[in-house]
């Protein structure tokens, strides 16, 4: 029963990890561009979530819509602001530049919120339920589940709607995508919006259930790697499905070797796979 | 390119500068900021082989610092060896894990590779923390006393300045080398477009590999001296992403893929370095960071060829001293 | 019998780029490869480059083969090529462009220096000789390509729509420069759109359509060729049916 409880639990961390994942293969597939804030911005939503429930007593629906809308705006910001000017620009400018970001934001963090763990205080969704003789703590079940709906969500808003087709047209064909009258601008304006705003609410989701520090953005970001990489590189469909892997993976390898090896375990499985298969095991190349 | 005679006045001025600078500032203070300074422009000369020259962009060179770092230190706590016979021993470990790593992770290209080094310095790190043998969180300690001059464990800051000044001399003259050998110019081809390189029979996958093992070799020796000086080494100091992050900033700051753009970088960078930890105390390491960070994004956002490329641009004429007219 | 290519096919999926095309080129010819876009042309040039790895079929060089062989052993046996979106280096001078080139049969920089000198005169970018590449425009560019595969000293040349795009005394200056590539002994094979460049410059031509090759034979004849019209005309016409 305690394994399969581990098992339960890490596939509910691993809905989270899909979530902010798919934000980071958006990006990726789009515009052949990785972030390396990517983790940062999941750190960020954290924060925000404890703001708000310290500032505004807000429950878990407001932080998780603070964390949502502020990282959107944050992503806008920041592609207007740096990622238009360097995607061009030579390699060492782009990998530079969310680089040198992530390490203002984690230690921005750092410094307003020192290098202490924090959790949120307790929330409405405090206490376990009993699913069958698994005892699950209800957050984690909630944030799981929602996790899966806001991926697969955005998966068909990708695929399903206007706006995603516009998106699309935009990562196929730049100068296609303006000839149609879709401004590629504004497109990957939005796409850098939802990618933050899904590592924003990722970070709501989990701060629930999970203390954090200013340094989880550099485990996050490498988690994200992993699970694209895992998933294919520009899918979302298999970031999902990656990242339940990781999160089963993350949680088996904690269970059996102890918990300092879930992450040994998951960057040697990344190390492996660009060695092996550096196009992606599932997605398109 | 036939480099104008005022150039080697300017070299030989700076070699003087760099001769005396300890003489003139004697203060254990400003002699362990050039000592510092030495060692962050080694260090990011190392990374600029294989990430300016070769533009593959690595995030993760502390793998082999580290591995430099702890090799006379394991030796020394081991069997009692004198630290200086670890930095062998840590450059051919270095050189087997840049083959190791550079064999299909050079394979990749951009965002790839850094993804890759990245992950890669992670889990030595990581892993390191966890293996008793080198200490695991703890890490190892240096000989106290020194035995003899051949522990190269000195009193006060001198010796290392001038022995770290001696390899940055190397290393600048390996470079300056390289780039006038047709391996600097297949390096200058492979960052510039590997498809087109190769249609001109440049061996890309090879030259990579070569840039990447020198690289390594000279990050290695860096890391050796960092940890012979300090008498100390633990998971963070020597694995840590600050360490890359440093060689990258300091490279990328004065010019990345240029001779001495790491020499201005490390000169602009460690001493503001200073400036802030000193200032702010405690808190010093954060707003350092933090300074850091905006300076990688202004980098990247407004002078992606670093200082050296601002200057060709702005500087009046009679000033410049590098290409040909 | 210098290249020769078989049954070459190329395909990306379900989408067959080439599906099946012939070459045989002999020492000195010049050949110009012709058709509609997309019809292949580019993806036949990279399988011949090593570029790209044909799906089926053969290729042989020199009597060798080199189906799978790397871009690097083209140019290594003497297979030059450039590129229809020029790719030159373009942080580094012109002379320095070249000098990559010059490189591959003079490993010392003295001798390349001096091999890269005389291609750069020759190609006529001695004015701009120091120029970074970045500060020419696509003719420049375009002819410091040509330099620089020419630096390679190849056996074979492909060129990939090296004269688009030139005003009409650029484009006689380049015929002129890859006639006289030609005169040195390099054989050559274009593909180009001006018809112009064809009719002055090859003795024969390819006409490719849709991964195939649909017509070939001395310029002057194949544009009188029923099915090259088609082809070409066949894609307005085809257009214009299914707007009806």
């Amino acid at each position: 029963m305690l394994f399969l409880q581990v098992i339960v639990g890490g596939l509910l961390l691993g809905a989270i990890y899909a979530l902010f994942s798919s934000g980071l293969t958006l990006i990726w597939g789009m515009m052949n561009f990785i972030n390396f804030a990517h983790g940062e911005f999941v750190m960020l939503g954290m924060y925000v979530s404890l703001l708000v429930v310290v500032w505004l007593s807000g429950g878990p629906a407001a932080f998780g819509f603070a964390a949502a809308v502020a990282l959107f705006v944050l992503g806008v910001i920041i592609y207007a602001g740096l990622i238009r000017h360097v995607m061009r620009g030579p390699m060492l400018a782009q990998i530079l530049s969310t680089f040198g970001l992530a390490l203002l934001l984690r230690y921005t963090a750092f410094f307003i919120f020192s290098a202490n763990f924090v959790s949120l205080p307790q929330t409405s969704l405090s206490g376990t339920i009993d699913v069958g003789g698994i005892l699950m703590p209800l957050a984690q079940l909630v944030s799981g589940v929602l996790a899966i709906v806001l991926t697969v969500g955005l998966h068909f808003m990708l695929t399903r709607t206007t706006i995603g087709s516009r998106l699309l047209a935009v990562s196929e064909d730049r100068n296609a995508a303006m000839l149609m009258g879709i401004r590629p601008n504004r497109m990957q304006a939005l796409a850098w919006g939802l990618s933050a705003g899904a590592a924003g609410i990722a970070g709501a989701l989990m701060a629930i259930s999970y203390p954090w520090s200013p340094s989880v953005g550099e485990t996050f970001g490498l988690t994200a790697f992993v699970v694209v990489a895992l998933g294919g590189f520009g899918s979302v469909p298999g970031a999902l499905y990656a990242g339940l892997i990781i999160g089963l993976i993350q949680a088996i390898s904690a269970f059996w070797l102890g918990p300092i090896y879930k992450d040994i375990v998951v960057y040697a499985l990344f190390v492996a796979l660009l060695w092996l298969r550096p196009q992606g095991l599932m997605g398109k190349a | 390119m036939k480099k104008p005679s005022v150039v080697r006045p300017k070299i030989l001025l700076l070699a003087a500068c760099l001769l005396i600078y300890p003489l003139v500032f004697s203060d254990a203070f400003y002699r362990d900021i050039g000592v510092t300074f030495l060692l962050a422009a080694i260090s990011a000369s190392a990374w600029n082989i294989v990430g300016g020259y070769a533009g593959q962009v690595s995030v993760g060179h502390s793998m082999f610092y580290g591995i430099g770092a702890y090799a006379p230190l394991l030796f020394y706590q081991l069997w009692g060896w004198p630290p200086m016979f670890g930095i062998p021993i840590g450059i051919v470990c270095s050189l087997l894990l840049a083959i190791v790593i550079g064999a299909p992770t050079l394979r990749l290209t951009g965002h790839y590779f850094s993804m890759a080094t990245i992950a890669v310095a992670e889990l030595i790190r990581i892993f390191t923390g966890t293996w008793d043998l080198v200490g695991a969180a703890i890490g190892l300690q240096g000989p106290a006393v020194a035995r003899g001059w051949w522990d190269l464990t000195f009193r006060g800051e001198l010796p290392y300045y001038y022995i770290f000044l001696g390899v940055l001399a190397v290393l600048l003259y390996v470079t300056y080398a390289i780039e006038r050998r047709r391996f600097g110019y297949y390096l200058g081809a492979i960052k510039a477009g590997e498809r087109a390189a190769r249609s001109l029979g440049v061996p890309v996958r090879k030259t990579k590999i070569e840039a990447l093992m020198l690289s390594a070799t000279f990050t290695s020796i860096a890391g050796s001296l960092y940890s012979i000086k300090t008498g100390f080494i633990d998971p963070e100091s020597g694995f840590g992403i600050l360490i890359s992050v440093q060689m990258v900033i300091i490279a990328a700051l004065g010019g990345a893929g240029t001779l001495f753009g790491p020499l201005v970088g490390a000169l602009i960078l460690i001493p503001l370095q200073t400036a802030t930890n000193t200032w702010f105390g405690g808190s010093g390491s954060g707003l350092t960071y933090i300074l850091y960070g905006g300076i990688i994004v202004l980098i990247a956002r407004f002078e992606p060829g670093g200082l050296f490329e601002l200057w060709e641009r702005i500087a009046p004429a009679r000033w410049k001293s590098g290409h040909a007219a | 019998m210098l290249l020769e290519a078989q049954n070459v096919a190329k395909a990306f999926g379900d989408f067959h780029a080439v599906a099946g095309a012939d070459l045989s080129v002999d020492e000195g010819d010049i050949i110009g490869l012709i058709g509609p876009n997309g019809a292949g042309k580019s993806t036949f040039f990279n399988c011949l480059a090593g570029d790209t790895t044909p799906t089926g079929g053969r290729i042989s060089f020199a009597g060798q083969d080199v189906t799978t062989a790397s871009p690097e052993a083209h140019a290594r046996l003497g297979v030059g090529r450039t590129f229809q979106v020029p790719a030159t280096f373009e942080d580094m001078t012109v002379l320095d462009n070249v000098m990559v080139g010059a490189f591959l049969r003079h490993p010392h920089r003295r001798d390349a220096r001096e091999h890269a000198r005389g291609i750069v005169e020759l190609t006529g970018l001695n004015s701009v000789a120091h120029s970074r590449a970045r500060s020419l425009g696509t003719p420049g560019r375009k002819r410091l390509e040509i330099a620089r595969v020419l630096a390679t000293n190849p056996r074979l040349m492909l060129l990939d729509e090296s004269l688009a795009g030139l005003t009409p005394t650029e484009l006689q200056e380049a015929i002129k420069l890859v006639r006289r590539i030609h005169e040195m002994g390099v054989t050559i094979v274009i593909v180009e759109h001006i018809m112009e460049v064809i009719m002055t410059l090859t003795r024969r031509v390819l006409v490719f359509n849709q991964g195939h090759v649909i017509a070939s034979g001395k310029p002057e004849d194949v544009v009188k060729d029923e099915t090259v019209i088609t082809a070409y005309l066949g894609h307005g016409s085809r257009r214009h049916r299914s707007e009806t």
